[in-house]
């Protein structure tokens, strides 16, 4: 069945000639104050692979979820190798052979692989005693058969991320899905495990499944798929192929005006080490080594930028860094006064700000009012704390101008952080710690979930205190981040910084090999524990 | 600012603004509908437990309502048992907003009790101004000293609060056994401490107020109002208050912020442990005089009762206080002339609490009349 | 005195005391383990214990009492259950109206029904389906005391903690549960339905407790008494956590407070001898209790999801 011609827009519609095997008319999805999804129709068809592109909140994700059953249409309909379905929960997804692999994996940390892959159709007998024998053969058969390497004994728990990916695969085939859709795959993958996964996936298209990949990354979708889907705001605003489109007008599809790919930056003058961080060794919650020894030096004036994997131990550096974990040896100092114990307030006091990677658990209070957010980590000193009593005229004269400066899109300044959008949630936590005027910013996933305007905001903001002078450690799982932004990028890999570059001076490829452990003989200037240049 | 055009075009942006202040309006809306409605459904499930016993819901609640309020002796007796609930509700409610379930809040109130009671005995003889501060001061530090350990394990170990201070509870009770049965006990069958003498008793509000006529009502009622506003106060315009919300809602963030969860959490539940102790001496002090067994009719559980129906707001407190103690001095009328078991009232309770507590219920009710009126 | 105080008697004692928390105990790990905490235990108890004592009187079979108290239980466990699954209601707080519930409606039918506030009339309770003959010999009197000389419930109790955790670790209904406990929504999306799935755990709970009111009632006390659990349902939530969150570890877990119960009992015998009042022995379980948290609980880890209502879809 050929594609029918869609009224939506100038689009070139194109299918790979074989009859679509999943079809989605028309969906409309409302939450309350957005609409999600816009009389959206997609359709991929065996063999091939469709990128749903767009950027955050445009609706792909809510598409995807109503495919699987996890969130309930308002209108419009499902049609599966040509018969129209009804798909009321995953259940009726899995039985239509539909797999899914979420953004945030759907993995038991404590059970086995196993016991992951074959949860909620377990081979089972009396009483229902399951056949453990059974089932963890049919893992090993699959995951042999697609080439998929993984121990189906090991606690998932223990597993990295781009193991824990391959079982979320592996649970869908072993509910025999000929439709696989991925949810942002590569967000959290190396380059190199991200080659690793579209060989997979090639190989899945091979076998005549449909494989549809959501995804904001312009490259990867010119790379790697067939066909090319555009959401923007809830709606579907084109379709094409790879062959006929460039990351340039990909860009101005998804964003609905021209975009600069590229940051302006000046050129960096940096001053004295504003932070400097010692041989430190923190333990994690498991009482494990996250952090082997680490120095760096942060110069008053740059951005260093820290890439690496998520879990090689920058979680622990920051919190080590802003008090909130106590190292097991090390220094930590912020313009040579020692704060390697202190506390997070002192750390606040000693002119450390903080913007942390999960803004929801702990960049604000979502319950509190943009007064009383604003203020937090503030609250306990002049103008705002006097021995021990709240000044609350000054509080609030704060938090009016600190909602100004950054433009914070709120009816009022009593409404709840929670009322806000994600990237108004975002200015709100730079308001407050870039507010304070600190020497020193630790910016972690700093864009994390934010549509590109917002983006740009963050971007322009950070660049704005590294240029008066402050010293920004930034940390980021988006290599494009660190490497427009950083003046210098440290890699980490298991706890410690195993290469160090002068900003522009190294591409995604050759940080994807320091990412994953690897070196290569082009490396610029690997630095033993990373001292200062 | 240059920034104020970046990203969302104004139209969007103003659809934005708008469902955020609407998203306020609606919680709002449901955060002072929730009692109200809550009370009427509890009500209306009394009735229905009144009829299956075979008699008139009407006649009940009127028995009761007219021993709640059908003079002044009765508001007094309504006022008097409200008393210990302001106290034992502020007491829960200052826990829940640090997010910490105080349901020992019993324990806490015999220990204050305890104190009160001894503390009374030594003081007599200063003149009341300075003995009954004295007391009360006593009565605090000893519900919050009875919270201290169950908050230095939820602190430092995260034991859970709920089992700690409920044991407490019970380990306080048989601590006040005790002392009443052996170091404390006064002469005669009944265990007991001596009459407190008058120096340590809280005057009746008859006494300062003759016109009000005889009733029990004393002025441990202002105090609970005073209280109400100190923890209002406290947690307005304080950096405890302050910092106790921000670890009550998001422990991560306040940490981040610069708050030592550990010490908030500490301080927190000691303070609430001695609240619930002065809803121990008001009882001491200006109700039986003395300590004995079953001072308390469950003030601490009722409390939480109290402190859920209030939304944790301290004036709301007063308000369900009063509710609960209107319920409490109108069941015994109610028992006596409808013959309707006083027990019904613990029923209205529990129905509150499950009603308060499933907001959901009455989200759902407001979404519905705001759909209707085309909101 | 150390052979007055260490007798079969004492561990057999002890084994009864322990079976009401046991019953509980064992009952929250499954509860525990689906997400749902569960603090209404003591309330379930309460109702259960009620309803045994008040049908056996008006019907004349006690197990019928028995199949009541259980009944009972279940439909206020299942209050507990449409709160904080279907309503998403704080788990602890719904669990408190459950708790203040069950104290109200029972003190209500008591004075209703035997028109009196207190204690109800006595009913027959269960015997022991053993009991060692007075001539039996040393050994004998050690192991059939010990090991053979309770009422029915007691070893329904035992079989039930073993069957339970072979069920937990062994089948699909057990992984099933565990993985609701721990990220219900990885369950969801396998098509493992996260409500229904925390309904039955809320019901298996509530039918121990209702196991727990009967044994207390029917089995040891022979009547009921106002809230005479004690705080049996939140010793029980203790031993589960001491239990680490197995129905086997929360077995064990309540024959340490059991035997803490029996030896307050005994020792309250020679209180006299040992000149300490009763009140210290009478706080020892709950003693005990805290202490053993403080033992214990940085060190178990808690399901993941506990305490955290589910939302289905979007």
């Amino acid at each position: 069945m050929a594609a029918e011609p869609r009224a939506e827009n100038d689009a070139t519609i194109k299918t790979s000639g074989t009859r679509p095997i999943l079809e989605l008319h028309h969906i409309t999805k409302r939450f309350p104050g957005v609409l999600a999804n816009d009389d959206v129709s997609v359709q991929v068809a065996a063999g091939e692979v469709l990128a749903l592109l767009g950027e955050n909140g445009a609706g792909k994700s809510t598409l995807m979820n109503v495919a699987y059953g996890l969130l309930a249409a308002d209108s419009g309909e499902i049609v599966v190798e040509g018969e129209v379905v009804q798909i009321r929960m995953p259940r009726d997804a899995i039985a239509l052979r539909i797999g899914m692999v979420h953004q945030h994996f759907m993995l038991v940390e404590p059970l086995t692989v196993t016991e992951n892959i074959v949860l909620g159709m377990e081979p089972s007998g009396f009483l229902g005693k399951i056949d453990r024998a059974a089932a963890r053969e049919k893992v090993v058969e699959i995951a042999k058969r697609y080439g998929l390497k993984v121990d189906p004994d090991a606690r998932v728990g223990d597993l990295s991320v781009g193991m824990q990916q391959r079982v979320e695969i592996l649970k869908a085939l072993y509910r025999d899905a000929r439709i696989l859709i991925l949810d942002e795959p590569t967000a959290v993958l190396t380059p190199q495990e991200v080659d690793e996964l579209f060989q997979i996936v090639r190989g899945l298209v091979r076998e005549g499944l449909a494989v549809v990949i959501i995804t904001h990354k312009l490259d990867e979708v010119m790379a790697f798929s067939d066909r090319i889907a555009v959401m923007r705001g809830g709606a579907l605003v084109g379709e094409t192929t790879p062959a006929e489109c460039s990351e340039q007008s990909l860009a101005r599809m998804m964003v609905g005006r021209d975009v600069v790919l590229r940051v302006e930056k000046s050129p960096v003058h940096a001053g004295d080490v504003v932070l400097s961080v010692r041989g430190l060794t923190v333990l994690d919650d498991r009482k494990l080594e996250a952090l082997k020894g680490v120095s760096l030096d942060v110069r008053a004036g740059e951005i260093v930028g820290i890439a690496g994997v998520d879990g090689n131990g920058q979680g622990e550096l920051i919190e080590a860094i802003v008090g909130l974990r106590r190292p097991a040896s090390g220094t930590v100092s912020m313009r040579g006064k020692d704060i390697t114990h202190a506390s997070p307030d002192d750390t606040i006091a000693s002119g450390v700000s903080h913007v942390p990677a999960d803004r929801h658990r702990r960049g604000l209070v979502l319950d509190f009012d943009l007064v009383e957010n604003l203020a937090l980590g503030d609250h306990r000193r002049p103008p705002i704390g006097n021995h021990g009593i709240l000044d609350r005229a000054a509080m609030h004269a704060m938090a009016l101008e600190r909602i100004v400066d950054y433009d914070v899109r709120t009816p009022n300044e009593y409404v709840a952080a929670a009322n806000l959008s994600g990237g108004n949630q975002q200015k709100l936590v730079l308001a407050r710690e870039l507010g304070r005027d600190p020497d020193f910013l630790i910016a972690a996933q700093p864009t994390r979930g934010l549509d590109v305007g917002a983006i740009e905001f963050v971007h322009r903001r950070i660049l704005a205190e590294r240029d008066s002078g402050k010293g920004v450690l930034l940390v980021s799982m988006e290599l494009d981040e660190i490497q427009s932004l950083s003046d210098r990028i440290l890699v980490m890999y298991e706890g410690k910084v195993v290469a160090e570059f002068e900003g522009g001076t190294v591409d995604a490829e050759e940080l994807g090999i320091y990412m994953t452990g690897g070196s290569t003989p082009s490396q610029a200037s690997l630095k033993g524990g990373g001292t200062d240049a | 600012m240059p920034e104020a055009k970046i990203g969302t075009p104004a139209e969007e942006l103003d659809a934005e603004r708008r469902f955020a202040l609407e998203q306020q309006r609606v919680k709002r809306a449901i955060t002072i509908a929730t009692p109200f409605i809550s009370v009427v459904i509890a009500m209306l499930v009394g009735s229905l437990v009144i009829l299956i016993s075979g008699h008139s819901p009407a006649e009940a609640y009127s028995a009761m309502i007219g021993g709640a309020f059908g003079g002044w002796r009765q508001i007094g007796e309504t006022l008097l048992r409200a008393t210990p609930l302001i106290f034992t509700g502020l007491a829960v409610s200052y826990g829940f907003r640090a997010g910490l379930f105080n349901i020992g809040a019993e324990g806490q109130l015999f220990l204050g009790g305890l104190a009160a009671a001894f503390v009374g005995l030594q003081v007599g003889g200063l003149p009341p101004l300075v003995s009954l501060p004295i007391i009360i001061f006593a009565a605090f530090l000893a519900g919050a000293a009875w919270a201290f350990i169950p908050a230095l394990m939820k602190a430092k170990i995260g034991a859970h609060e709920v089992i700690t201070t409920m044991m407490f509870s019970y380990i306080g009770k048989y601590l006040v056994s005790y002392i009443i049965n052996g170091p404390l006990r006064a002469e005669g069958n009944i265990p007991q401490t001596t009459e407190l003498p008058i120096a340590s008793q809280l005057p009746r509000i008859s006494d300062l107020l003759p016109f009000v006529g005889q009733n029990r009502a004393h002025i441990g009622i202002v105090l609970g109002i005073i209280a109400a506003l100190i923890v209002w106060w406290v947690l307005k315009y304080t950096v405890m208050g302050y910092e106790a919300r921000a670890v009550g809602f998001n422990p991560a963030a306040a940490e981040t912020a610069g708050i030592s969860v550990a010490s908030t959490t500490i301080k927190s539940l000691c303070i609430s442990g001695g609240l619930a102790g002065l809803a121990g001496a008001v009882e001491v002090m200006g109700v039986h005089y003395r300590l004995f067994d079953q001072f308390s009719s469950g003030f601490g559980f009722t409390g939480i009762a109290v402190a859920l129906l209030a939304k944790n707001n301290p004036f709301g407190v007063i308000l369900a206080a009063i509710l609960f103690g209107s319920l409490s001095a109108g069941a015994g009328t109610m028992q006596l002339e409808a013959g309707v078991s006083q027990k019904v009232i613990t029923i209205i309770q529990g129905t509150i609490i499950f009603l308060v507590g499933a907001e959901m219920i009455v989200t759902w009710a407001v979404a519905r009349v705001r759909g209707r009126k085309g909101v | 005195m150390f052979a007055e105080i260490v007798t079969p008697e004492l561990f057999a004692s002890a084994v009864r005391l322990a079976t009401p928390i046991a019953l509980a105990a064992v009952g929250a790990s499954i509860c525990e383990r689906s997400g749902v905490t569960n603090i209404a235990m003591e309330g379930l108890m309460l109702v259960s214990a009620f309803a045994g004592v008040a049908v056996t009187l008006l019907v004349g079979n006690v197990w019928v009492g028995v199949f009541a108290a259980i009944v009972a239980s279940v439909v206020f466990a299942s209050l507990h259950a449409w709160s904080s699954i279907n309503l998403r209601s704080d788990q602890i707080i719904s669990a408190t109206a459950v708790n203040i519930l069950a104290l109200g409606i029972t003190g209500f039918l008591m004075e209703t029904i035997f028109g009196h506030p207190g204690t109800t009339d006595p009913v027959k309770t269960i015997p022991p389906m053993y009991s060692v003959p007075a001539d039996a010999g040393p050994v004998w009197t050690w192991i059939g005391t010990v090991f053979f000389s309770y009422t029915p419930i007691v070893y329904l109790g035992m079989f039930l903690a073993v069957f339970l955790t072979w069920a937990l670790y062994r089948t699909r209904w057990g992984l099933r549960l565990r993985a609701l406990g721990e990220h219900p929504r990885a369950a969801d999306t396998v098509g493992v339905n996260v409500l229904r799935g925390r309904w039955y755990a809320v019901l298996i709970s509530g039918a121990m407790s209702g196991l727990a009111g009967a044994n207390l009632t029917l089995e040891q006390v022979g009547s009921f008494t106002e809230n005479m659990t004690n705080g049996r349902g939140f010793i029980a939530l203790a031993a589960n956590i001491f239990g680490r969150w197995t129905p086997g570890g929360a077995y064990l877990a309540s024959l340490l407070f059991g035997f803490a119960d029996a030896l307050q009992l005994k020792l309250q015998l020679f209180s006299d001898t040992i000149n300490i009042p009763s009140q210290f022995f009478l706080m020892l379980p709950y003693v005990l209790t805290v202490v053993v948290l403080a033992g214990v609980v940085g060190k178990a880890v808690a399901p993941a999801a506990i305490g955290k209502p589910y939302k289905e879809k979007g």
